[in-house]
């Protein structure tokens, strides 16, 4: 009340130096919020940078044994410290892209189920089940791929696939050897199952993100579902799918524990997709604990280094597959 | 379901002069009353032409959002060759009609339509009309404009490959032919081949009307082709429909009254999903018969 009383005695000057005060408090309100982001925004390029400088210095002494040879050896001994990324840059390329191969497809397809065809009330629940297989551990992944998926590909699918494919020129390559149950192909499915919630959710998503009425008036020219699907939902949406596909490349490229369990960690080259091999995240895992001796240890880091640009190049790849299609937009 | 299968004409000519009297609301015939729904058409159309060929029929339609009954026992007539307006307020039922002359409702599960609509005497509203085709026979364009993610030369020709397989030359031809026919040639011949996204607002919703009609539909459906244009695109567009009509039978939702009188020669006058007048367009705007509908014109209300 006094308070009151006296400032409005006072007339306009107590106001306009209570609204100067509070301006000013504003002011800085603004300025620490600034500088508090722009610090995040700092602290993650200076950890990237120092992740990338650790690397680097981690990878030398093997950078310098081995020199650019290490990316062409396939030997990897470390009794006689021989090593070489060959192998598991190989094994990581390639089940990666058989995960792909499997999970895109369907990806695609349920998600255009889901956004499309579905019934409502089915759209929640498979929805809902499909965000629940993102969030099961890798490790469940793993143990689950080695003590019942592995055995049962062993049993019933890799002889089928061996004697189907037994006299087509290239497959025949492909699906050779005998079943061992675990190797490339049980490593790739496994990722598969494990990117294709990704996918799915992000192709979902941009798929809703397709105006009703631009859909419409695909109808509206008599358009099938399909054709409006192809013709004008797919290429409205195909940066965010793209974005989707790369975000699951990025998981299976680095995806260790499932892979650990049921790739086989063989460090070879084989021309079968049922060989066991190994990937450079199923290789550091393995191996880290035993790596005696800074060459051992510093070429394990050096294959965390590939992975790095593996990953970067996959990145830059896509932001360029983009950028031409953004440019080629209507041609 | 009495009366309500042929228009009782009465007078010749689109140009029937303003009746003397003045609004006349209740007075003239009992089934003015805004309750009467079956009768109201049947009056309605009293000030009509004679012989002119009904193109669509719309008889006894309800149409149903879920529970809510949206479009309450619409009967009205598309005119061959002729312009029919839609006006009302928003939320009327214009746009659902005119989604229902194309089926559109028809890919939303929960919303469904009774009654008849017949196209060339034939209802379409049948389980078992082909959809797809029935879409090609009656184009659609909408409110904002939708040009496909893909060329100017493919938006118009996207259309036309999903029924005929031409040779590359006669499909530019019928492209070059819908771009003038939509007057949009002129202004797009030299980029064809760029994106039909990189055209203003108005181009593209003439790109829009070039798509529909380059699939020769026989009726096409307008769903306020101009609320996002400015003037000039406007006059462009309404230019553009008066030519089509020659061709075509065309239907127009439209809030602009102004416009709904300068392009259509019928006009339907729709509130809270019901049919309240339907007569010549000039009629409807200087005499029309129900105090509702020169309220509605007059703006005082809605």
């Amino acid at each position: 009340m006094a308070n009151n009383l006296a400032v409005e005695n006072a007339g306009l000057k107590p106001a306009e130096s209570r609204l100067a005060k509070a301006l000013a408090g504003f002011k800085l309100r603004d300025t620490g919020f600034h500088l508090l982001t722009l610090a995040a925004a700092w602290a993650v390029l200076i950890l990237l940078g120092g992740v990338i400088a650790s690397l680097i210095v981690g990878s030398m002494p093997a950078i310098r044994a081995f020199g650019l040879n290490f990316l062409v050896t396939e030997a990897w001994n470390p009794v006689t410290e021989k090593f070489g990324a060959m192998a598991p840059v190989y094994g990581t390329i390639v089940t990666s892209l058989v995960a792909m191969a499997i999970a895109v497809p369907s990806a695609l397809g349920i998600a255009i189920f889901l956004t499309e065809l579905c019934p409502y009330s089915l759209r929640r629940p498979i929805g809902i089940a499909i965000e629940l297989l993102a969030g099961i551990p890798s490790i469940i992944y793993g143990i689950w791929g080695l003590f019942v998926f592995a055995p049962f590909l062993q049993e019933h699918v890799q002889p089928g696939l061996i004697s189907a494919f037994a006299g087509v020129p290239v497959l025949s390559k492909l699906f050779a050897g005998p079943p061992y149950g675990i190797g490339v192909l049980t490593a790739g499915v496994i990722l598969a199952v494990m990117v294709l919630p990704i996918v799915t959710s992000i192709s979902r998503d941009v798929f809703e993100t397709v105006p009703t009425v631009l859909k419409e008036s695909a109808y509206a020219v008599g358009c099938t579902t399909w054709e409006v699907l192809r013709s004008v939902v797919i290429p409205y949406t195909r940066v965010g799918l793209i974005g989707g596909v790369m975000l699951g490349l990025g998981r299976a490229l680095g995806e260790t524990m499932a892979v650990t369990f049921v790739i086989g960690n063989a460090h070879r080259i084989a021309p079968s997709l049922l060989a066991p091999g190994t990937t450079i995240s199923a290789t550091i895992a393995n191996e880290f604990t035993e790596a005696v001796g800074d060459l051992y240890t510093s070429a394990l880091i050096t294959l965390g280094l590939i992975l790095f640009v593996i990953t970067f190049i996959i990145l830059a790849i896509s932001r360029y597959m983009l950028m031409r299609l953004q440019s080629q937009e209507g041609r | 379901m009495t009366g309500m299968n042929d228009v009782p004409n009465l007078s010749p000519g689109p140009e029937v002069g303003p009746p003397t009297t003045a609004p006349a609301p209740e007075v003239e015939t009992p089934a003015m009353a805004p309750a009467s729904e079956v009768k109201a058409p049947a009056t309605a159309p009293a000030k009509l032409i004679l012989n002119l060929e009904q193109k669509v029929s719309v008889r006894n339609l309800k149409f149903y959002y879920g529970p809510s009954l949206a479009l309450k026992n619409i009967s009205l007539p598309l005119y061959a060759n002729k312009v029919t307006a839609f006006i009302g307020p928003s939320g009327c039922g214009k746009s659902t009609l005119l989604r229902v002359l194309n089926r559109m409702y028809d890919l939303y599960p929960n919303q469904k339509a009774e009654g008849e609509v017949l196209l060339d005497g034939v209802n379409i509203l049948r389980p078992e009309e082909d959809l797809n085709l029935l879409r090609a026979r009656v184009g659609m364009v909408f409110q904002k404009p939708t040009p496909f993610p893909m060329s100017i030369h493919d938006n118009i020709a996207f259309g036309i490959k999903l029924y005929e397989k031409l040779p590359k030359s006669e499909l530019d031809d019928r492209v070059e032919a819908a771009l003038k026919r939509a007057a949009l040639w002129g202004e797009v011949k030299d980029k064809l081949n760029a994106s039909g996204l990189s055209l203003s607002g108005g181009q593209q919703q003439r790109l829009c009307i070039a798509r529909t009609v380059a699939l020769r539909p026989e009726v096409i459906l307008l769903d306020e082709p101009c609320s996002a244009l400015d003037p000039i695109s406007t006059a462009k567009i309404e230019e553009t429909i008066d030519e089509l009509k020659e061709n075509y039978t065309i239907a127009i939702v439209t809030h602009n009254m102004q416009q709904a009188a300068r392009v259509s020669e019928h006009t339907a006058f729709m509130y809270l999903g019901e049919l309240i007048e339907f007569g010549v367009t000039a009629q409807i705007f200087t005499s029309p018969e129900k105090k509702q509908t020169q309220n509605y014109i007059t703006g005082r209300f809605g």
